[in-house]
């Protein structure tokens, strides 16, 4: 057992991806019976890394999108940090018929306007989700800002460089997600801060309990 | 804190709280809602919400509300996709542009004392001043002010925007340049009251001719441009002979004079090497063909 307080073990880590893979499957499941949207969430992996590497490690991953949307939401409790919602930026047109009413009727708004608003309501809720449903698993409960959407030309502009303070570590969990019905996919990153790790290992450590 | 203390508080707040339980009956209504919605906090409390306001039962609103139930996240109803939740009178003189007041709604989970989820609040925020403001600031921003047409910045930005849809989805745009013949005439005779009453004139015509689906902006004194998405050489001719031809049949009348002026007309259609500047510059072209064989015509250079 590794006890370092500022990081997590290599058992940790597993402990941590099976909850994940609870949590995102219970999300994926709720999504689909309670509001009709079909996620699928690929099997998440977990990265640690020290703060500032985390815009060039992002970047590195969504590389294959030309333009992104970021959604972007903290989270607090127990369970604090940051989530990533990264689209290709077309996208959001795709998800406007997905997530609409149907009603057609957006009055004198511009369509980029819907399209963010859009993003914001699809992020919210995919974020709401796992989040949600992870810090359940984990005993918490933790409460949302408002998201924030960022349309970019390119990953580079759009990934805030400072998130965390930079000496410190970060947890950063990443899973691939895609929409059934449309060929809508992106990435979703958790980040979690520094000071969530100590509850964090603690909770792990509660979880198995269950099973010992 | 007591509970007397906190209704206190949630009855002066500037603001609508609402609190619902699982079914979406409403627990709790503060002064706000009921001065806002004429219906006092003691009819409401224990009834569905969905009777009061029918129209809050859409696929989103519902969606939202079981999300928040099942997740604990949050719901936010923005003035922008939403314009409101509850139709109330604007609050202020500020409401002239909008008909309803405009509102921006925050959607949570209340828990119990076993972090179950007992419920949800609402949180409805009055955003009509802002949205007024945010309205005019844009018209501002991309509108002519002497003739209520778009202006150039919104034009270059659209063109840009519509360049590129047409490039990736390789679909037929057109653009017209128009310019007013002989303008400067109109000008030193009648001097430039008339000139502008001319050019707000052969402003609201030309958008009364062309189709929903065009923008037409001034470009430059007397010249403006109109962008036809979706539209082959063919038919931006048929706009651009619509336009030339009401142009051509209007008569403007200023202090006892009568005053009839024509335009010339370019235009250019997209092909895949074209930027915004390309595009613009062969409109330009075929507008100064237009002027020298003539005026009061339409030219299109076929592609080379």
């Amino acid at each position: 057992m590794d006890y370092c307080l500022n990081t997590i073990s290599d058992e940790e880590k597993e402990i941590l991806q099976e909850i994940m893979n609870i949590a995102f499957g219970k999300a994926a499941a709720d999504l689909a019976e309670v509001i009709n949207i079909f996620v699928v969430l690929s099997v998440p992996y977990i990265e640690m890394l020290m703060a500032h590497d985390l815009p060039v490690y992002i970047k590195s991953q969504v590389s294959e999108y030309d333009r992104v949307s970021i959604v972007e939401q903290n989270f607090w409790g127990e369970f604090k940090g940051s989530a990533f919602l990264v689209f290709q930026a077309s996208a959001g047109r795709e998800l406007i018929s997905l997530f609409g009413d149907g009603s057609g009727d957006f009055g004198s708004e511009s369509i980029d306007a819907l399209e963010k608003e859009t993003l914001m309501e699809v992020g919210n809720i995919l974020i709401g989700a796992c989040v949600g449903k992870l810090s359940e698993l984990l005993g918490d409960a933790v409460t949302y800002s408002p998201p924030r959407v960022v349309t970019e030309n390119t990953p580079n502009d759009a990934i805030p460089v400072n998130i965390f303070e930079s000496g410190s570590s970060a947890i950063v969990l990443k899973t691939v997600f895609c929409f059934n019905e449309r060929n809508v996919h992106g990435f979703l990153f958790l980040v979690t801060s520094h000071d969530s790790i100590l509850w964090l290992k603690k909770s792990l450590a509660a979880f198995m309990e269950q099973y010992e | 804190m007591t509970l007397n203390e906190l209704t206190q508080i949630f009855d002066t707040v500037n603001f609508g709280l609402v609190v619902l339980d699982r079914d979406i009956k409403i627990q709790y209504w503060n002064r706000w809602m009921a001065m806002h919605s004429g219906i006092p906090s003691d009819q409401i409390i224990g009834e569905a919400l969905f009777d009061f306001f029918p129209h809050l039962s859409t696929p989103s609103f519902n969606k939202n509300c079981k999300a928040v139930l099942s997740f604990g996240n949050f719901a936010f109803f923005s003035q922008k996709l939403h314009s409101f939740l509850f139709p109330f009178k604007p609050d202020s003189s500020f409401g002239y542009r909008f008909e309803l007041m405009q509102q921006s709604c925050t959607m949570g989970p209340l828990r119990s004392d076993d972090n179950s989820i007992s419920g949800l609040f609402l949180i409805v925020q009055d955003v009509t001043e802002l949205a007024t403001y945010e309205q005019k600031l844009i018209e501002m921003n991309t509108k002519d002010a002497l003739t209520g047409i778009y202006n150039r910045r919104f034009l270059e930005s659209r063109l840009s925007d519509e360049c590129e849809r047409h490039r990736r989805h390789s679909r037929y745009l057109s653009l017209i340049m128009i310019d007013i013949d002989f303008f400067k005439k109109v000008n030193d005779t009648y001097g430039h009251q008339c000139g502008d009453m001319v050019l707000q004139a052969v402003a609201s015509k030309a958008v009364s001719v062309i189709r929903k689906t065009d923008f037409i902006a001034r470009y430059g004194g007397e010249e403006f441009c109109c962008l036809l998405p979706e539209t082959s050489a063919e038919n931006a001719e048929v706009v651009a002979e619509n336009i030339r031809m009401s142009i051509e049949e209007m008569t403007n009348c200023f202090e006892n004079h009568s005053i009839k002026v024509t335009i010339s007309l370019g235009i250019s259609c997209f092909v895949a090497e074209d930027s915004p500047e390309t595009l613009l510059k062969k409109a330009d072209d075929a507008l100064y063909q237009a002027k020298h064989s003539g005026r009061n015509r339409f030219v299109r250079l076929s592609p080379t």
